[in-house]
């Protein structure tokens, strides 16, 4: 048996030799989801990473812990990977549009509010919208190495079109290294409401670097202990 | 944390593989890489890119949740409750560390299913330091300060590096660092500046560490088999000698300020040249202990392996018919 100097590894009685282990079927470690953060009012969102998660709900979760557990964070995006449509990745001083397929006359709809969820649309978006079209939220990769930083929405048909009428909206933005498209509906958002599960995070200055000052310790020993 | 777990078995140049790649796109991918883009995981890239990163990445995704369990088994017993909170927050900061480490290195292919396999049958290699037993609080703070510290030389470096997924995950870990070793530091100092017995336990423990932390960053470069297209691919931003220096030249001096001693009669810099002289460390010994046969080799692996086991039942009741996995984007 396994003997540690923890007592509670003790306790588990863990085999010195165990068998091999089995392999881990597939989805052990659930599927993935792609997580964007606000870390202050008014600014874009920005691609934190990704995390492992069974459904949305439990995605956010993680995404809470994992991305927004340490520093200041006013919302919080989930989205399944799945449903991002990624461009070709291109150069640091090029435009990963310039890479999609040449269309005649793509329609330019940008979709002016921030929030997916506002309802005063114009009689033309509503047209739109009962024709089939819906909103997508578009990202850019202004520099390879660097993070996804939303730009805008549009509305559109389909991802490749999403990808066109973005094109035509905020094409002019150069470099673009890389453009995500995702349908607005597939996100999972944190509300206003939700800000309190921030609150407390500034209040934790154990984990603040700037606590720990030693300084003063040190120079105490060291008047008190000129030998050391 | 993360240390040079075994990258000393790098391939030579005779066998990278590389004349199997396409020529023109290996230009461009090295013409990339010599502008100062980063590479993203749709782009083209060579095998050894791919299979060292992979690699080197999981093994440091590996060292930092092994590397959490030394320290994590003193939360219950930290001196206090604020140092308590600070023990679990940092631990809570590791294993989220090999949360973005991993999703880094399934960007490029391996599942997290397979990696998590592979390191509780002993295929993949961790930071060799964590085989070491901590059986006191002082042994607990050593590793919060200097394999931190030693992480950090490491990882700075690596953020340089030219895989767009692995520098963002590296920015994030070294900016949760901070705390680390500033919380480490903290820790020492109070021991060390304590009552007598404080100060015992902290020079017991630092001289029990110090064999470890002179292997921390992997055999010297003499040692090393060729790594010069590693480096030049910007997979590898310094040498072993180079930052193994590097953190002496940061850590030594801030040890010795407050009188502690370190194991080696031979420690001294040589200012003409710049670099710490040193007894040469028992890479013997380090082998032998990376291979399996060191003191804590078998507790990390069985923890970590009761861990995925039970938990196995949580994971399956929580899947659900849609749950769908795709590579993570970046």
């Amino acid at each position: 048996m396994i003997h540690s100097h923890d007592p509670r590894m003790n306790r588990l009685g863990l085999p010195d030799a165990p068998a091999a282990p089995a392999a881990k079927a597939a989805l052990d470690q659930f599927g993935t989801y792609e997580v964007f953060h606000q870390k202050k009012e008014g600014a874009p969102y920005v691609y934190v990473g990704p995390v492992h998660a069974p459904e949305a709900d439990v995605a956010f979760l993680f995404a809470k812990e994992q991305y927004s557990r340490r520093f200041a964070c006013t919302g919080l995006w989930v989205v399944p990977t799945a449903a991002v449509t990624v461009t070709d990745y291109v150069g640091d001083q090029d435009s990963a549009y310039d890479t999609l397929p040449l269309l005649p006359n793509s329609p330019a709809a940008a979709v002016g509010a921030a929030d997916s969820r506002a309802t005063d649309h114009t009689a033309e978006e509503e047209a739109a919208y009962a024709a089939g079209e819906e909103d997508y939220d578009i990202f850019h990769l202004k520099k390879r190495g660097k993070a996804h930083q939303h730009v805008g929405k549009v509305r559109a048909s389909s991802p490749a079109d999403a990808l066109q009428v973005a094109k035509a909206v905020f094409g002019e933005q150069r470099p673009v290294a890389n453009v995500w498209a995702v349908r607005s509906a597939d996100f999972l958002r944190s509300s206003d409401e939700d800000r309190d599960i921030w609150a407390t995070t500034p209040e934790k200055k154990y984990r603040d670097a700037i606590s720990y000052k030693v300084q003063d310790r040190i120079e105490k020993f060291k008047a008190e202990n000129p030998q050391a | 944390m993360y240390g040079s777990a075994s990258t000393h078995d790098l391939p030579t140049t005779a066998a990278t593989g590389l004349e199997n790649e396409d020529p023109i796109l290996l230009a461009e991918f090295e013409a990339r890489i010599g502008r100062g883009e980063k590479i993203e995981p749709g782009d083209w890239m060579p095998a050894l890119y791919r299979k060292q990163l992979t690699r080197m990445i999981e093994q440091h995704a590996h060292s930092e949740i092994i590397g959490s369990l030394p320290e994590g088994t003193w939360i219950t017993r930290a001196p206090g409750f604020r140092r308590k909170m600070a023990q679990m927050a940092k631990v809570q900061d590791e294993v989220g560390h090999a949360q973005l480490l991993y999703s880094a290195a399934e960007t490029l292919g391996k599942t997290r299913e397979q990696m998590l396999i592979d390191l509780i049958n002993g295929k993949s290699k961790y930071s060799n330091v964590f085989n070491y037993p901590t059986p006191t609080w002082a042994d607990s703070n050593v590793i919060s300060w200097l394999i931190d510290a030693g992480a950090i030389v490491n990882q700075l470096a690596n953020a340089k590096g030219s895989y767009g997924p692995y520098c963002r995950a590296l920015d994030r870990i070294c900016a949760e660092e901070a705390f680390h070793l500033k919380y480490g530091h903290d820790a020492v100092v109070h021991m060390a500046t304590g009552t007598p017995i404080q100060r015992k336990m902290m020079q017991e423990a630092l001289n029990r560490w110090w064999p470890a932390i002179m292997t921390f960053f992997g055999p010297s470069d003499k040692m090393s088999v060729h790594t010069e297209i590693l480096m030049r691919w910007k997979v590898k931003m310094a040498s072993n000698d180079e930052c193994r220096n590097q953190f002496l030249d940061m850590y030594v001096p801030k040890i010795w300020e407050i009188g502690l001693t370190l194991p080696d009669a031979n420690l001294r810099k040589n200012e003409e040249t710049g670099q710490w002289e040193f007894t040469e460390p028992d890479w013997e010994d380090f082998k032998r202990v990376i291979n399996g046969d060191g003191p804590c080799n078998a507790e990390r692996i069985a923890v970590r392996r009761a861990a995925e086991e039970n938990g196995a039942w949580v994971r399956r009741a929580l899947l659900t018919p849609k749950t769908q996995y795709v590579r993570p984007l970046a």
